[in-house]
């Protein structure tokens, strides 16, 4: 650190912030872990009463006297300090191979490639020559590209990696001639893919169709030779024995955790001139605003406790929500029917849903049924919104999307100054 | 010279009003066929007219003994006319009474028209405005007319000047009354009126009986048949004959909830419409209220045209809450809910444009004979902990308890829970079907799709069929009537009771006591099919009153309860408005100033319970006795239950 | 668009079942498959279901087709080649089917099939498919959270319709009695694999507890132990400042995912 104390109100905002999910990486990265040094708004320095201890893996928080050598906080830090401590696995001479093609979305691991990773290891494991190969389509993130622990963390042992703007696209013609060059040049035992939408599952269709084979589509467990898929419906379960090539569903198996890998990167195959008929026109830029309701997956809805609506509009802007509402938002005319929320109106999915004024009559609850994250602003803590909710401040809701949006801008200012860029898990 | 012209004249517009009959008739005919008793129903009209018809207009005092006057004056003045002067009888008697007739009719003229003189909203203005003043016109001429007959005048009386004037005005007057009623003026009421109380589609509503199930619809598509109704001339032709008696007095528009709501419909606009439809033309002549939010003059139809294409749009058929309101309060009986269903048949059946949810409900109906499409095979599960005996166990029960789709709903589930501790409070020896319960069908029918309804009908009647029990409750009023008035047309006829009712039994036999409730004031909401559908109106008060509860009720209450909203799947097709019925009830609740409103069916809680916060408790009557029940430790007698 | 009356398209429909009850029903995507294809001028639109005249294919009739071609297969068939054969026959100009059956093992791999076997590319994911200027078709495809892709492809080709397509219309009653289920005698190929396969009810799946996890980096664990707290039953913030209240939304926000925190770059 130079002598210089520059403040950085990002960092700072998380460092106050114990809820946030970098804070513990932003206290180690700070220095000292436990000890990590926090400047007040004055400049001066502050103990975080808060930073004593840690949570450990159960979720129960625990005070470390060990002064920071505690490996759980350490296992924060990148590179080194995780080399040193998880074994390395080599493969020298493999026999056989499992390929995985992970979706890495946007260049990232995702968990459900980890899991996919996780079950290509436990299948690997039979035999210790064989090796576990990810064949990556498209540019990596930079903190993948910079620093091969990512992979090497999720298990792969060798990495084929095609890369460069034609690969970055929606190219599947060219990416099945190349899956079709590594299996004529690895004959795999099994080709694995995560089962998702328009990646895996249309990865792991166009090779079986070519291969001839019968995939395991939407498969959940693999045991003694057998794996079991979810059939039609989601009402029955479907085993047989395991096939080349499967595509498996997320936390089919768990991710590997206690081994770090080669990532070796190997030599590409010769690719046959391939002719696209699928051209890829690019995305379309939606507006949040006009994502369908059923599809969005962030919906900030208004109800009856809504007096400021120029506010709440630019809640839903600064925050990139679509807009949802409760019958009585919509009956007022405040709000445009299509935007009813429950019963009469959308049954909504979203990942998160904010309940900005809306009491939770049974009617408007029964369309956020499928949401996984519930969170309600009300002035009313008796009120059944906050029973369904899984975080609910109580509040008058003008206030608390003021210093919302107050928040939030003074989150993405200060990055976007930087330049700096950080992902969120 | 005018003695001279009289008979011809009379005969001249005979004829020409037998024309316009003859047309009229033809019109009608138009119809699908119905099954009529013709001669009986012509037999049986006058009583009909004067008991069954006077008995809806005598609602309204004034207008009842102003129509009394009017018409009867004229109806016997007319008799009389034809005699002394088309027949020329001379009698100074029968010139007498018509002197008197004459006058009794003028009379009835003058109050029709002071009421025309500052008319309320619901009436059709138009031709309507004229009728008083042709009313007075002629019963002033042929007052005169009749004075030198009677003697009373000499005989020469009536010539030159005030001979053209007395011409102009018996031309005037007999125009109106009976080359209207030939020939679609306001008089027309008077003659598809009587023939349509003659051929009424639903004879039993004469002398005190009830008749609200919907009619069975043929569902054979052979031969490009129709379902439902496309085109007017689809409708039986008894039905377009009703449509024509419509007196335009708005009655069903003032009592009409979808209305009052500002949805897009009015039932007389509505039964104007089909009139238009049944002669061919526009509504440009139209004089009355509109459907809220919609233009008049735009519309426009014929007997082989399809309604929903230009003359009533779609919306203002699903805005009904089926709600009978309009039905019990029209005083030419008409039947509009039969109509807007029939209508909906096509709509749904034919042309699969239910609006709303409508479409998902019917496939989930289709599919897991719930509405919700939940899994039909968790029917029970809300009772998991209730240890309710199952016929498929049992086989035979005192009781059938028909639980309906409440099942599914947490809220209805209290009131479920409420009347099984009630039951076995009272030692009712009754059973559930369980999984084999489907719903009754009530919803597919009101959205029109018949043949969902016959599919859920006729296989809860196969269930029903395999077991024994002496008679049917439920709690929930719609399925009450479906079981009760609709099942027997597909071969399930039942007793079937409401649980107010079946509560009040027990009260009265002594099986159950009731503490007193203290506490705010209750008033009580009357389920439209409960109350309008099944005329019941008793009971439950009955058993409020046996909790020492003095009811606040509402202005409208008893027959003329005004619906929650909650029916005939508006809640569903959801067509919006300016406000929501169930708000406008629930103001009809606070005006009581009552604290909870009882009510006796799980859909209108579920609406007034829709109502934002702060309002009026909502309690089933079941919640409520449950509440008060008396723990009998030793009942006095364990009698069997009946 | 100037209508060429010649453009055939041919949706693949099969018998679906309610996933609450399993009854017979037409299924949800082969449905949508209609609606699209029902939406798209200059096309005329024909059916085709391999299998028996079961009575739920009515309801695709009565989205207002008059007729289903049932290609007659008994249950153990492959289906597969006898589309192909009738595809082949009939050589439409585009094949829309549904992306997953409703029943059986449900892999999704008939379209891919089809294609494969007739030498025509497939598109999955569709949600609207219109006329580009120079003789291409324009295709959107769905991504998830409701981004779209816009694709470009020339006819014939085999496209897969996305359940984030439009609803399918209501399916009446009349029509759906009227429609005619035609029957075509076609020679079926047995399914080999088929014997392999062992069809239970659906277990339960464990849900992983996050905190059960094995957590590498610090944010994991914390995330692991928010997770937690947050699935029993929610927390609920009374006191705090309008501004610890806000903060608090917004890092469940951010570890969610659903707020970007990264510039768009
Ligand atoms: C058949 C039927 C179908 C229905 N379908 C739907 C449907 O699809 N969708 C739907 O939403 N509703 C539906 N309803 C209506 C539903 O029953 C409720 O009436 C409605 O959801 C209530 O809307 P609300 O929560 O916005 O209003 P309210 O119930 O009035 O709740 C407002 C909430 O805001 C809080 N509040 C007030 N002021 C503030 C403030 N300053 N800051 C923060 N909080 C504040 C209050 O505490 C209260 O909890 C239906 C009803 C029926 C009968
Ligand atoms: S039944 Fe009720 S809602 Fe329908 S038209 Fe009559 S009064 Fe109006
Ligand atoms: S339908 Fe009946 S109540 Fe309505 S205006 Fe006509 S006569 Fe009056």
């Amino acid at each position: 650190m130079s002598s210089i104390i520059r403040k950085d109100p990002r960092k700072n905002w998380i460092l106050r912030n114990r809820l946030h999910p970098l804070h513990q990486q932003m206290l180690v990265a700070e220095g000292a872990g436990n000890n990590a040094v926090v400047r007040g708004p004055s400049g001066l320095i502050r103990k975080n009463p808060h930073n004593i201890g840690f949570i450990g893996p159960n979720g129960i928080k625990r005070i470390d006297r060990l002064g920071g050598s505690g490996t759980v906080v350490a296992a924060g830090q990148r590179g080194e300090a995780v080399d040193t401590r998880l074994p390395l696995v080599q493969i020298s001479n493999p026999e056989s191979w499992i390929v995985v093609v992970p979706d890495l979305a946007g260049g990232r691991l995702t968990s459900h490639d980890r899991d996919v990773l996780g079950q290509a290891r436990q299948l690997a494991a039979a035999n210790p020559a064989c090796a576990v190969v990810a064949l990556v389509f498209g540019d990596l993130s930079e903190n993948l590209a910079d620093d091969s622990n990512g992979l090497a963390l999720a298990g792969v042992d060798r990495l084929l990696h095609f890369s460069g703007d034609d690969w970055n696209g929606y190219c599947p013609e060219q990416e099945l001639a190349a899956m079709l060059a590594v299996h004529r040049q690895l004959l795999p035992q099994h080709w694995l893919f995560p089962d998702t939408h328009l990646s895996g599952n249309d990865r792991a269709l166009r090779l079986a169709t070519r291969l001839e084979e019968r995939p395991a589509m939407h498969a959940w467990q693999i045991r003694d030779g057998r794996v079991t898929c979810r059939a039609g419906s989601e009402r029955n379960d479907v085993t047989r024995s395991l096939p080349k090539v499967v595509a498996l569903l997320a936390e089919c198996a768990m991710p590997v955790d206690d081994s770090r890998h080669e990532v070796l990167p190997m030599a590409l195959p010769e690719l046959p001139g391939v002719l696209a008929r699928i051209q890829d026109a690019g995305a379309v830029a939606v507006d949040p605003n006009q994502i369908a309701m059923a599809e969005a997956g962030f919906i900030l809805s208004a109800g009856n406790g809504i007096h400021d609506w120029e506010q709440f509009h630019e809640a839903a802007r600064v925050l990139g929500a679509t807009e949802g509402a409760s019958r009585v938002a919509v009956d007022d005319g405040f709000m445009p029917r299509f935007r009813q929320v429950g019963a009469t109106g959308t049954w909504v999915t979203a990942r998160v849903y904010v309940a900005v004024g809306i009491s939770g009559a049974v009617q408007h609850l029964q369309g956020i049924g499928a949401c996984e994250k519930v969170i309600a602003i009300n002035t009313d803590a008796g009120c059944d919104m906050v029973k369904r909710a899984d975080l609910s401040v109580i509040g008058d809701s003008q206030e608390i999307l003021a210093a919302l949006i107050e928040q939030v801008k003074a989150l993405r200012q200060p990055a976007a100054s930087e330049g700096g860029r950080h992902h969120v898990a | 010279m005018l003695n001279a012209a009289l008979p011809w004249l009379l005969a001249g517009f005979l004829i020409v009003l037998g024309a316009g009959a003859v047309r009229r008739i033809s019109l009608w005919r138009a119809g699908r066929p119905a099954p009529v008793d013709l001669i009986a129903g012509l037999m049986a009209m006058p009583r009909r007219y004067l008991v069954d018809l006077h008995h809806v207009v005598d609602r309204d005092k004034a207008m009842s003994n102003t129509h009394v006057a009017t018409a009867g004056g004229f109806v016997a003045s007319m008799a009389l006319i034809l005699l002394v002067h088309g027949f020329g009888v001379d009698n100074v008697w029968l010139a007498r009474a018509l002197l008197l007739t004459t006058v009794v009719m003028f009379a009835g003229a003058v109050l029709v028209f002071r009421r025309r003189l500052n008319p309320p909203s619901r009436l059709s203005k138009g031709p309507w405005m004229r009728l008083p003043k042709s009313l007075l016109v002629f019963a002033a001429t042929f007052f005169i007319v009749t004075l030198p007959a009677a003697g009373i005048l000499p005989d020469g009386f009536g010539s030159g000047i005030l001979a053209f004037v007395l011409l102009a005005g018996i031309v005037a007057g007999l125009g109106e009354m009976l080359l209207g009623m030939g020939w679609a003026g306001p008089m027309k009421h008077a003659f598809a009126g009587a023939l349509h109380l003659a051929f009424h589609r639903r004879p039993e509503r004469f002398g005190g009986g009830r008749s609200t199930g919907l009619k069975l619809l043929d569902l054979d598509t052979a031969g490009d048949k129709t379902l439902g109704v496309a085109k007017p001339a689809d409708f039986t032709w008894n039905q377009l004959l009703g449509f024509d008696a419509c007196v335009q007095c708005g009655r069903c528009e003032a009592m009409c909830p979808a209305f009052a709501a500002g949805q897009p419909l009015n039932p007389k606009k509505l039964i104007q419409d089909m009139v238009v439809g049944l002669a061919g033309g526009t509504d440009a002549n139209y004089a009355g209220s509109p459907y809220p939010g919609k233009e008049v003059g735009k519309a426009k139809g014929s007997a082989i045209e399809v309604i929903t294409e230009g003359l009533v749009s779609q919306e203002t058929l699903w805005a009904c809450t089926t709600c009978r309101a309009c039905v019990e309060e029209c005083p030419m009986m008409i039947e509009h809910v039969d109509a807007i269903v029939d209508m909906r048949r096509f709509l749904t059946l034919e042309k699969g444009t239910t609006p709303g949810k409508g479409s998902e409900t019917l496939q989930n109906l289709i599919a897991t004979d719930n509405p919700h499409g939940n899994d039909p095979a968790s029917r029970t599960y809300w009772a998991a902990d209730q240890n309710l005996p199952v016929m498929a166990d049992v086989k035979e029960a005192d009781v059938l308890f028909w639980v309906s789709d409440g099942a599914f709903d947490m809220r209805s589930q209290r009131i479920l829970r409420a009347f099984v501790k009630i039951m076995k409070t009272a030692k009712v020896n009754f059973a559930v079907l369980g999984d084999e319960e489907r719903d009754c069908g009530d919803l597919a029918r009101r959205l029109g799709d018949d043949a969902t309804f016959q599919s859920l009908a006729r296989r809860n009647i196969e269930v029903l069929k395999k077991y024994r029990f002496k008679r049917i409750v439920t709690t929930d009023p719609h399925a009450f009537h479906v079981l009760k008035n609709e099942y027997p047309d597909l071969g399930g006829s039942y007793e079937v009771l409401h649980h107010t009712r079946f509560i009040n039994e027990l009260v009265e036999q002594g099986r159950l006591q009731l503490n007193a409730r203290t506490g705010g004031t209750v008033t009580y909401h009357d389920p439209c099919y409960l109350g309008r559908y099944n005329g019941e109106y008793d009971a439950p008060r009955a058993v409020l009153n046996a909790m020492g509860i003095q009811l606040a009720e509402m202005e409208r209450s008893g027959f003329r309860s005004r619906c929650c909203g909650g029916g005939g799947g508006a809640p569903i097709t959801d067509i919006p408005g300016e406000r929501r019925i169930a708000d406008m009830r629930m103001d009809d609740i606070r005006a009581t100033g009552a604290e909870v409103v009882a009510v006796g069916c799980q859909q209108c809680t579920a609406m007034l319970e829709g109502v934002v916060e702060p309002r009026p408790e909502v309690q089933d009557i079941a919640e409520m006795v449950a509440a008060q029940l008396v723990d009998v430790a030793e009942p006095a007698t364990a009698r069997e239950v009946a | 668009m100037s209508l060429d009356k010649s453009l055939k398209v041919r949706v693949l429909v099969s018998v679906g079942q309610h996933p609450k009850s399993g009854r017979e029903r037409r299924a949800d995507q082969d449905s949508r498959a209609l609606e699209l294809a029902l939406g798209m001028p200059g096309f005329s639109v024909g059916l085709l279901h391999a299998g028996s005249e079961s009575p739920a294919l009515r309801e695709y009739l009565g989205m207002g087709v008059k007729a289903i071609d049932v290609l007659k297969q008994p249950s153990s068939a492959d289906v597969v080649p006898a589309l192909v054969q009738a595809l082949r026959n009939d050589s439409p100009d585009l094949v829309l089917c549904g992306t997953r059956a409703e029943t059986g093992e449900a892999s999704g791999m008939t379209p891919y099939r089809v294609a494969n076997a007739l030498g025509w590319p497939l598109v999955p994911a569709v949600v609207s498919i219109s006329r580009g200027s120079d003789g291409t078709y324009e295709v959107l495809q769905a991504l998830p959270r409701g981004q779209r892709r816009l694709l470009k492809v020339r006819t014939p080709f085999v496209a897969t319709v996305d359940p984030a397509a439009a609803e399918a219309r209501q399916s009446a009653f009349g029509p759906a009695q009227r429609g005619q289920l035609q029957a075509v005698a076609v020679a079926s190929v047995a399914d080999p694999a088929a014997n392999d396969l062992e069809f239970s009810p659906a277990r339960k799946r464990p849900k992983r507890i996050a905190a059960a996890r094995k957590a590498t980096t610090a944010a994991e664990r914390f995330k692991a132990a928010t997770v937690k707290s947050a699935s029993k039953g929610g927390q609920v913030l009374v006191k705090e400042t309008a501004a610890e209240k806000a903060s608090a939304i917004l890092n469940l926000l951010v570890a969610e995912g659903v707020i970007a925190v990264d510039s768009p770059s």
